[in-house]
């Protein structure tokens, strides 16, 4: 049903500037409590003196956030998940009061550091702790509703709204795959029967109607399509937002070579000295459909002049933020110690992400011929090409390792769909638990309903017309 | 005479709109083609059943008297679902039929302000605009003035009922139709269209063998609708229960080609929900078997009603097949089943209010707009009554919305969505059916009727004095714990010992009636109350989420649309919603949004240009 799509008064949250990695991403939030909301989670730093600067404007950070705060101010702390106590990031809040903000209510914006696991998991913590996640255009479809857009935007707007329900949402939908919308379509319509054979026990008390209301059988088998579509999310993601990947390894290992293998042009400088490359270069090539971001860094290597030291400092902060990383390990100087600390520090508590691809290069040269990669090495000649078949796999195999959905089968991509099917699965749990209990049918119908109400926000709608349509093309009543 | 209202038809809409617009205070004619039949059951004797129970508890609280008339003369008393749950446990009385339509004839006839008149309304008249109403034209040349007409010619006009090859003018078996007035409503510009509707044959109680069915008694105490009833003390009568058999089945397959419905004769669209016979043979042919009730249809009488075998067919083929159903080996046939063909008027012709839109002062209601059923009636009949007279004060009509009230659905369906078949109340039709317990319609509705006008200072007390008695009830069982002692009489106790009787009652296995024997401040309180108490806490869970399903509703229904808003010029719009909403015209965004044909983008659409007020 659309209430839920344009219910005004409801605290809404969403990133405002593009999905990816940047230098700082803004996050704004709307309506509602939206204040008092914030301050669950946003802890000011406290003022050390000294600290304030002429004619900088940041209030004091002693000062909560609170339903009484005063608007146009900015705000410097962190934001903390109040359950686990961790701290998910150092931010600027903005904070405005109605009417004087974007959408004429009251409404907070967020000035996070533009890591997509930042803003995923701070999105995440505003969902969970009231905010729900705003509709495209909600923001400004709100602003007029406030009075704070003339006719002719509005006009604009109308185009907007439209395009998103009929075009735009097909292609939302559609983006990975038409499947997508009849798998859940689907689900949809498995609670619609579970529904309707409630309803039909509810509106029919003479009938004799056999069997039972719904078997745990198909209550659990609904529930796992469910889990299945959820954890897909994050396939979903993979393939929205891609993945990091770094090459690292010590200077002269081969990395730039590498790097313009896979990216297929001449992008990175390569040279026979060691300490070539300075500064981390970024590029973007596609594995199984995925989008990779891979990035050449500087060489690590102790001693080098300040220069190249900044530019390891800069290749050690790539490397943290990567989802895996390519060490490359030159065969003609074979392994070393160096190597050997950086392999085990990074699969430990570098403070990547663990995974690691060790790549054994310039096979080709005479110097190392016949001897073998080590364990866990693949062989390869960045020169040459040998190997890199081998390494695409691998890398391939990587991305993919641990993600629940096997290809063909229906992904979600966007957190909002992740989010009402969390919520569907919530009802359909209460409504499973409250059917082992032998809670009433009206009662737990509640919980179907509310499932059935879920997926049709994501589908379509739903009514209870249609319900009804249902009993009656499968039962067979009587007066 | 000088009138205010005209009610036209005395069947269970007609009864209420002129009661209540009599008991606002407006001198009211009701004008009837034959004041012996007025309340008659046209088909089943039974008042109540799902949703159907909670929609005359709900006249009851506004100010109706349907309760009333079936507390005086009910002859069996059932609560249905009781296995079920709360929201869809109901009240069900089979009637004395005849004492129920004396009883409504004479509570008419007592009525201050209230004139009964025998005579069939052919035309109605409006001002020289054409858009207000006048009053009356009758078949006998009579013309009657008011400012506001209620319209509820239930199955009689232009009506025909079928019965295998014959056919006839008849609203009911052996009562006339109500000829021309169906003519001058097309005349002046509306939407009529044809519905058509069934009734069972009705038998002689002695030729049935009854030791061939299995008998179905009422409850053992019987309650009474009213919340100002305190109890009832009737005679109880049992119904019986019976089926059909595949000889039987045979039988109408075989004969189904003269059949009124399958030969082609009827074009009207008829009931899914109670299906005739026919239809339930050939749409579902895999069912061995259809159950038949048995009813009483009154003390005076040895007539037996057959429900659930309604039929069209001719006599002789009824016969035979009720012949083949056990116990009806020897029946003997007073009536025979007969189906109706009627005009009705579509009802989105109609304003949340039940005024046309088309004519100002004119209300419809009941079997006219496409409904089936005495509750479904009675409770328009009531809406237009109250809202007939908010009209003569001009005040802003009483509407109730669908999480006020059983009404509230089936009036924001029909005028919304229209209806193109008979329509009926579920439950299931209720989007927010725990908020609409048969139990709490006074709480949610008497204010309503108090304020109207309809219910007086002494009903208002006793809802005061209820809602104590809750409020009590609840502070005494949060505040007893579960002592050592208590757990020797009730087992189940062991497991909360401490806690409050209010969180031991959460336990599916602990009911209110083994608290109420442990403590003695609860066994004084009356057992409807403590029920009321129970189901609450019992499905607080269910009830707070309905609660907030409830919530989000009302957002859009508070969002309100003017009448005269110009969709033409509402560029968004795609054509359909346009169309629509022009057609409809709705008073808030949230009916806007359950039109069919309006999408959510037509919905942000209008949300903008309401803002904006263009
Ligand atoms: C054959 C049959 C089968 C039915 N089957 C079912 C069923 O299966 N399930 C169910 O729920 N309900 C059924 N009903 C419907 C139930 O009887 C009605 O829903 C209910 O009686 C409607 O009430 P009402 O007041 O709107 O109309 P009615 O009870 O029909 O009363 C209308 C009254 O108005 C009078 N009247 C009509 N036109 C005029 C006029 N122009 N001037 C003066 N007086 C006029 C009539 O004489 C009549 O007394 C059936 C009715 C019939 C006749
Ligand atoms: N024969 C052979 N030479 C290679 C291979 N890979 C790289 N080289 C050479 O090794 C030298 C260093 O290569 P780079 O790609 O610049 O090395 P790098 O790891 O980027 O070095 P830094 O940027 O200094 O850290 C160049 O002369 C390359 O041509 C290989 O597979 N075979
Ligand atoms: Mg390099």
């Amino acid at each position: 049903m659309i209430e839920y799509l344009y219910t005004v008064e409801e605290p809404i949250a969403a990133l405002s500037t593009p999905w990816g990695e940047s230098a700082i991403a803004v996050i704004r939030t709307s309506g509602g409590n939206t204040l008092t909301l914030i301050n669950r989670i946003f802890k000011p730093f406290m003022r050390r003196t000294g600290d304030a600067e002429p004619g900088n404007k940041v209030s004091p950070g002693k000062i909560r956030v609170s339903a009484k705060s005063k608007g146009s101010t900015l705000h410097y702390g962190k934001i903390i998940d109040s359950d686990s106590g961790e701290i998910l990031d150092d931010v600027m809040l903005a904070l405005y009061r109605a009417p004087a903000s974007y959408t004429g209510e009251d409404s907070a914006e967020i000035f996070c550091h533009g890591s997509l696991a930042v803003i995923t998991r701070i999105l995440a913590l505003l969902y969970k702790c009231g905010f729900r996640p705003a509709q495209a255009g909600e923001f400004t479809l709100r602003a007029f509703l406030n009075g704070k857009m003339d006719l002719t935007r509005a006009e604009a707007v109308n185009e907007l709204i439209r395009s998103r329900s009929d075009k735009a949402r097909a292609l939302a939908l559609n983006r990975l795959s038409g499947t997508i919308e009849r798998k859940i379509t689907e689900i949809k319509l498995r609670l619609v029967n579970f529904l309707s054979s409630v309803e039909v026990r509810l509106d029919y008390p003479d009938e004799d109607i056999e069997g039972e209301v719904v078997s745990e059988k198909e209550c659990s088998s609904v529930e796992n399509e469910l889990k299945q579509l959820i954890s897909s999310y994050e396939t979903g993601r993979l393939f929205q937002e891609g993945v990091t990947a770094v090459l690292a390894g010590r200077t002269n290992a081969g990395k730039s070579t590498l790097f313009n293998l896979l990216l297929k042009e001449e992008r990175s400088i390569v040279s026979r000295y060691h300490g070539t490359t300075r500064d981390y270069i970024e590029g973007n090539i596609v594995v199984a459909g995925i989008p990779v971001r891979v990035f050449d860094t500087a060489g690590l290597r102790k001693g080098g002049g300040p220069v190249e030291m900044e530019g390891v400092r800069r290749s050690n902060r790539v490397i943290k933020g990567a989802d895996f990383i390519l060490y490359l390990v030159d065969a003609s100087f074979g392994l070393t110690e160096e190597d050997t600390d950086f392999i085990k520090s990074y699969s430990g508590s570098y403070g990547g992400k663990g995974k690691i691809i060790k790549v054994w290069n310039k096979i080709d040269l005479k110097s190392t011929g016949g001897v073998k990669a080590p364990d866990g090495f693949l062989p390869l000649s960045a020169e040459t090409g040998t190997g890199l078949d081998k390494l695409v796999k691998r890398i391939e195999q990587t991305i993919l390792h641990g993600t629940p959905v096997r290809p063909g089968e229906p992904v979600i991509d966007s957190i909002r769909q992740k989010e009402l099917l969390d919520r569907t699965l919530d009802a359909l749990r209460r409504f499973k638990r409250g059917l082992k209990r032998n809670d009433p049918l009206d009662a737990i119908s509640v919980e179907l309903q509310e499932a059935v109400h879920l997926l049709g926000e994501i589908t379509g709608e739903v009514t209870s017309q249609d319900i009804l349509n249902n009993i009656f093309s499968n039962f067979c009543v009587g007066k | 005479m000088d009138l205010d209202a005209i009610v036209i038809g005395g069947g269970h809409t007609g009864i209420e709109a002129s009661l209540a617009l009599s008991r606002l205070g407006f001198e009211t004619l009701l004008i009837t083609q034959n004041p012996d039949v007025i309340g008659k059951m046209s088909c089943n004797p039974a008042i109540g059943g799902l949703a159907k129970g909670n929609l005359v508890r709900e006249i009851d609280a506004l100010g109706g008297e349907m309760a009333k008339l079936i507390d005086a003369t009910m002859i069996q008393f059932r609560i249905l679902n009781k296995s079920k749950g709360p929201a869809v446990q109901a009240y069900r009385a089979q009637a004395d039929k005849t004492a129920y339509s004396l009883l409504a004839k004479w509570t008419l006839e007592r009525e201050k302000n209230l004139h009964v008149f025998q005579d069939t309304v052919v035309d109605l008249t409006t001002d020289s605009s054409g858009r207000r109403i006048q009053g009356v034209l009758t078949e006998r040349g009579r013309i009657f003035k008011a400012r506001t007409v209620v319209l509820t010619t239930g199955t009689f006009m232009e009506s025909r009922i079928f019965i295998g090859e014959y056919s006839g003018p008849s609203g009911r078996l052996g009562e006339p139709a109500a000829i021309g007035l169906g003519k001058s409503l097309r005349r002046m510009g509306f939407d009529v269209g044809r519905l058509k509707t069934g009734t069972p044959a009705r038998a002689l109680r002695s030729s049935l063998i009854f030791e061939r069915m299995t008998e179905q008694p009422g409850d053992d105490e019987m309650l009474p609708f009213s919340f100002s009833d305190s109890k009832v003390n009737r005679p109880n009568v049992p119904c019986y229960i019976t089926y059909t058999t595949a000889e039987t089945h045979r039988i109408i397959e075989e004969n189904i080609d003269k059949s009124p419905l399958y030969g082609g004769k009827i074009v009207g669209v008829g009931p899914r929900y109670c299906p005739s016979i026919e239809d339930k043979v050939v749409r579902f042919p895999e069912r061995q078997r259809h159950q038949i009730f048995v009813e009483p249809e009154g003390l005076s009488t040895e007539e037996v009603y057959l429900n659930g075998i309604s039929s069209s067919l001719p006599e002789d083929v009824q016969e035979k097949f009720l012949k083949t159903v056990p116990g009806f080996e020897k029946i003997e046939i007073v009536r025979p089943g007969y189906a109706v063909e009627y005009d009705y008027l579509n009802p989105t012709q109609l304003y949340p209010s039940l005024e046309t839109k088309r004519i100002k002062g004119l209300f419809v209601a009941g079997q006219t707009n496409g409904t089936s059923g005495y509750e479904e009636a009675a409770a328009q009949g009531l809406m237009a009554g109250i809202n007939a007279g908010m009209f003569l004060q001009k005040k802003p009509p009483l509407i109730l919305s669908r999480a006020d009230a059983y009404i509230g659905v089936l009036i924001d369906d029909l005028v919304t969505l229209g209806t193109e078949e008979p329509y009926r109340l579920f439950t299931s039709r209720a989007e927010y059916r725990l908020a609409l317990r048969h139990d709490t319609a006074d709480l949610r509705l008497l204010e309503k009727g108090y304020t109207a006008g309809l219910k007086g200072d002494e009903e208002k007390q006793r809802l005061q004095e209820k809602i104590q008695n809750l409020d009590e009830i609840r502070e005494i069982l949060k505040k007893r714990k579960v002592h050592e002692s208590d757990t020797a009489h009730l087992s189940a106790l062991k497991h909360h010992p401490g806690k409050s009787f209010e969180q031991a009652l959460r336990d599916p296995l602990i009911k209110m009636k083994d608290l109420t024997a442990l403590d003695d401040e609860l066994a004084k309180r009356r057992t409807k109350y403590l029920k009321y108490v129970e189901l609450d806490i019992k499905y607080e869970g269910y009830i707070k989420r309905q609660k907030e399903q409830v919530k989000r509703f009302e957002r859009m229904e508070k969002k309100r649309i003017p009448e005269d808003f110009n969709y033409a010029l509402a560029a968004g719009l795609s054509a359909e919603a346009r169309e629509k909403l022009t057609k409809i015209r709705p008073l808030s965004v949230g009916q806007a949004s359950r039109i069919q044909g309006v999408r959510p983008a037509d919905v942000a659409v209008l949300l903008v240009l309401l803002k904006k007020g263009v």
